[in-house]
């Protein structure tokens, strides 16, 4: 059952005379087909998605069709996404064994290539200004450390660039540098052969979200909820007709480190101090590079997270379908659609009409009763088929409208987190200053016969009393209809309501009153808690 | 006398240095944290007397501390890592009272005037001195070529390691270089394949071992160590902290034995083959590939203390099997992340979360959490909270179970956090006390449905 046959098998090919280097180069074709899973950040309960950092992944499924040759060849998968996380790879389809899989992070860039160029033989190109004639020498490039050149001629040793004339260098042919981030597999096919081979990984620089939009109706009594699945890619890596979904639910990631990247970089050829004798003061010189540094270093962290995205494509008509996967949801966008390099992309998610909903304002009330101020209003409905939904709701922003003069206006932009069906659902729609909550406290009694002494060292006890507090709460309306309320309060622990003069209910273990204020009017309530108080008490 | 002797040195090295190339043989040995050890075997050439040996091509990461070098007939009379780097402004100030060749260039002609200069100072622009007159390099911006004709021993293109040796007689000899170096690690990636219709997973482990110590290490030889063993100046210990609270992967740790060699009490994945770990590269090999292994799945809940939560929380979606030889992987697991996939409607895999694992005994049972199960979620509510004495407290709890699932489920509803002397005085089913401070009930949810448990806590400090 374990995989002992692998390595015996491994060691079986070594004694049998194959050569490491002696591996075949071969590139895969180009996929002909995609399917692109995007997953959303895991750690974001509720809200849109961040175009400028996608913090989600996607799980990249290739089929490429791959030539290979008898014997050890090193198939080559080019223009795999930038974000790609190496250690997810996954290859199947091989003719043979997998002998080891690579990801070469060193990219083709100017600075790459002089990094590799470093004690080899090359050429100087030095051009005349004046004529255009352009001379060249052979040479060696001694250094490229922290950003200077240093290179030898028959002439003796300079520095790039450090002279005024126009100076490169033109390069050999070099082996190892590929343009595009490139996964690589060794594998030991027993006979030449072409198949397809399908390639998957997790990339990073993806994010999904749903968006709803909430239409209330002039009564104000039903909701239209409609949604979008907005989906976003980052890398600099299209994926062109592909089957694309997308999957709602928290997903356990384990922060692993992440594999080295060299995304490479200009040469930058550093001189020595270039100062003038018409220089400005040393500071002011220093604080420019510092902030030219920033700018430069800022644009070179994350390619595949931190670039601005191009383009917005929105695919309207159909809607996704969804499926149950595992613990998860599955939302499947029907046709082949392609997501382009730096691009975000809308499918329609639900459109649901004529959803009854209560409106409902209410305020959480702390400890003290001075901590009013202005209600929230909550449009509250049940996730069930009788109410016109029944079905999962991913988490995402949402937006409220209400209706105005036959058009439909803004009135507030929250989040929703994953609601599952069955659950009680609440649109929070903002505060209003119409519907005024004060408190007050306007009695505290300490029930001396109560009280409980505990010695804690000779002349200092622990006193324990019994503390009533008599607290009004005022809510007013300056609404032209009547509303219902909700005022739930968090008391301290310990403490619990002895008397109210409205019905007193519960609701998440808190007590909670529920009454109507008719319009234009203002309801109190007044209510006594019974709590306890300690302090440290000197004994005679 | 001692640039002198340096100076023999890189002679020395020039003669040296092609037949290294030939003759070399690296063997690498990774362990877990950001460790490897480098046996460079090389034939170098010894001269009779004094000598200076550079090495070329060591990790540019090198803890030049931990540097040993063995030949048969030589002792040592010193080592030298040298970081200073050969950059254009490193070369002008090492210049700074020697000759240099300036070649003015004429912008209008083109033609080329070579001057000797004396460089006098570098500090934030060049000032030459030029037979009897003072000039300041390129200060009216026209091209001005500046040629050295040599560079000073001790700058390098990369850090070099080179050590002073004293030769007994000449000729070749075989000569082991031995040094700790950071920028190379390992772990282990493993691929889990769910079939949700029979309940098995399907196992794939791969070794995945990065290097970014700056150096590529040539048809090395390679040993992984599944371990970490403590460096004694590693300055941040991890270990001398609590960790965070996590949740407990390893439910039963095993007591099998495999049949992997092992150093002392670590299991060793040696590669089979000699492979080359170029500068910048994830490589992957595999070592474990099992099907069909029984696997359960389940959910589980942790209320952290006795406290309400606003709204229903997700279920953890959790997934357990055995690494025993009967029924299990039967192989024991270096410490890695562990993938899960299932195949969607359409027979596509797709990613369902990944679980981090320690090194993990063969034999043992594991139960990884692959992430929240959309459908099942627990509402905790206290629904009183009452003060008995003064250091005496009851706590009534409501746990209300929903499952959207067309299944039942079976929910394990823990509660954490019973810290003091805790008990439960009445419950709706009964409990198992998994230690002081967690209770656990096993809870079924019918499909579509709802289950209710209350329980009341008295605690006690």
């Amino acid at each position: 059952m374990p995989a002992y046959p692998l390595l015996v098998g491994l060691s079986l090919i070594a004694a049998g005379g194959i050569v490491h280097g002696a591996a075949i180069d071969v590139l895969a074709e180009p996929p002909s087909d995609l399917i692109v899973t995007v997953y959303r950040a895991p750690y974001r309960e509720s809200g849109s998605i961040d175009l400028n950092y996608l913090q989600g992944f996607a799980l990249v499924t290739e089929t490429r069709l791959v030539r290979f040759p008898a014997g050890l060849s090193r198939v080559r998968f080019e223009g795999v996404a930038d974000g790609i996380e190496p250690s997810s790879a996954l290859i199947t389809g091989l003719p043979g064994k997998v002998i080891e899989k690579n990801r070469d992070a060193l990219l083709l860039s100017p600075s790459a290539l002089i990094e590799s160029a470093v004690g080899k033989r090359v050429e100087l190109l030095r051009t005349d200004r004046k004529t255009g004639t352009t001379q060249r020498l052979p040479g060696t490039i001694l250094s490229d450390a922290e950003g200077g050149v240093v290179f030898k001629t028959e002439e003796g040793i300079e520095a790039l660039r450090c002279s005024g004339l126009p100076e490169t260098f033109s390069f050999e042919p070099l082996a190892g540098l590929s343009a595009r981030p490139t996964l690589s597999v060794e594998v030991q096919s027993p006979n030449a052969v072409t198949q397809q081979v399908t390639l998957s990984y997790l990339a990073r620089g993806f994010d999904w979200a749903a968006d709803y939009t909430a239409t209330l109706s002039q009564d104000g009594e039903h909701l239209d909820l409609g949604a979008w699945v907005t989906l976003a890619n980052s890398n600099g890596v299209a994926f062109p007709r592909a089957h694309v979904q997308v999957v709602a639910g928290k997903i356990n990631r384990e922060n692993g480190e992440l594999e080295p990247i060299d995304i490479g970089g200009p040469i930058l050829a550093q001189c020595w101090p270039r100062g003038s004798t018409s220089d400005q003061p040393m500071i002011i010189r220093l604080e420019a590079m510092d902030r030219m540094f920033k700018k430069s270093g800022d644009a070179g962290i994350m390619p595949a997270a931190a670039m601005s995205l191009a383009e917005v494509a929105v695919t309207g008509g159909r809607k996704v379908q969804q499926e149950q996967l595992g613990d998860l949801k599955l939302y499947r966008v029907p046709e082949r659609t392609t997501l382009a390099s730096r691009q975000s992309k809308q499918v329609r998610l639900m459109d649901q009409s004529g959803v009854p909903v209560t409106t409902i304002y209410g305020l959480d009330l702390g400890a003290d009763a001075h901590s009013a101020g202005q209600a929230h209003r909550w449009l509250r409905t049940k996730n069930t088929t009788s109410n016109h939904l029944g079905l999962p709701l991913p988490s995402g922003g949402i937006a409220a409208f209400a209706p105005y003069k036959g058009e439909r206006l803004l009135q507030h932009e929250s989040a929703l987190r994953d609601i599952a069906v069955d659950e009680e659902v609440e649109f929070d729609l903002g505060q209003s200053a119409d519907v005024q909550v004060t408190g007050v406290v306007e009695e505290t009694r300490v029930d001396s016969e109560h009280t409980k002494l505990l010695p804690l060292v000779p002349g200092v006890a622990l006193r324990s009393v019994k503390v009533d507090d008599v607290e009004r709460v005022e809510v007013s309306n300056a609404r032209a209809a009547a509303i219902e309320f909700e005022l739930r309060l968090r008391l301290p622990e310990g403490a619990r309501i002895v008397r109210a003069d409205h019905p007193l209910g519960a609701k998440n273990g808190r007590p909670i009153f529920r009454f109507k204020v008719p319009a234009n009017q203002t309801v109190a309530v007044r209510f006594q808690t019974q709590g306890a108080g300690d302090g440290i008490l000197r004994t005679p | 006398m001692r640039v002198r002797l340096l100076c023999i040195g890189w002679v020395a090295w020039l003669l040296v240095s092609p037949a290294w190339a030939a003759d070399r043989a690296v063997s690498l040995t990774i362990y877990n944290d950001n460790l490897a050890l480098v046996q460079d075997r090389r034939d170098i050439e010894v001269k009779d007397g004094r000598q200076r040996i550079e090495f070329q091509d060591v990790s540019a990461q090198i803890r030049p501390e931990t540097v040993s070098l063995s030949a048969a007939d030589i002792s040592i009379v010193e080592q030298n890592f040298d970081f200073d780097l050969l950059t254009p402004a490193k070369l002008m100030e090492k210049a700074v009272g020697q000759e240099v060749t300036i070649v003015r260039v004429n912008p209008a002609t083109g033609a080329e005037t070579r001057e000797q200069a004396q460089v006098l100072a570098t500090n934030g622009g060049v000032v030459l001195k030029i037979g009897q007159r003072i000039e300041v390099l390129r200060d009216d911006g026209l091209p001005v070529r500046v040629i050295f004709n040599k560079v000073p021993d001790n700058l390098r293109a990369r850090p070099t390691l080179s050590v002073s040796i004293v030769g007994t007689h000449a000729g070749t000899r075989h000569a082991t270089l031995s040094y700790l170096t950071p920028g190379l690690g390992w772990k282990a990636d493993y691929v889990a394949l769910y079939n949700e219709s029979d309940g098995k997973i399907d196992v794939q482990g791969w070794v995945t071992l990065t290097n970014s110590s700056g150096t590529t290490y040539d048809n090395a030889q390679t040993l992984l160590v599944a371990g970490s063993p403590s460096q004694v100046d590693g300055g941040f210990q991890p270990n001398n902290f609590r960790p965070p609270v996590r949740r407990q992967t390893l439910q039963q740790p095993g007591t099998e034995s495999g049949s992997r060699e092992r150093l002392g009490d670590y299991y060793l994945y040696p590669l089979a083959e000699r492979t080359t770990i170029a500068n910048l590269q994830t490589k992957q090999v595999s070592f474990l590939d099992v099907r069909g292994v029984p696997a359960e799945h389940g959910y589980e809940f942790r209320n952290r203390w006795l406290g309400t939560a606003e709204t229903p929380q997700s279920a953890q979606s959790v997934y357990s099997f055995s690494t025993s030889a009967h029924a299990g992987l039967g192989d024991q697991l270096p410490a890695g992340i562990l993938r899960f996939y299932m195949k969607d409607k359409r027979g596509d895999p797709q990613f369902i979360g990944e679980s981090r694992i320690d090194h993990t005994p063969m034999g043992s049972t594991l139960s990884l959490a692959t992430g929240d199960a959309f459908d099942v979620k627990v509402h905790a509510v206290v629904d009183k909270r009452t003060r008995l004495s003064i250091f005496d407290w009851q706590t009534e709890m409501r746990y209300e179970l929903t499952n959207a699932l067309p299944r039942a489920v079976v929910v394990k509803l823990r509660q954490d956090g019973l810290w003091g002397d805790s008990s439960v005085k009445a419950e709706s089913q009964k409990s198992t006390r998994l230690n002081a401070e967690a209770a656990e009930w096993s809870v079924s949810v019918p499909a579509n449905g709802k289950a209710t448990v209350t329980a009341t806590f008295e605690t006690r400090y």
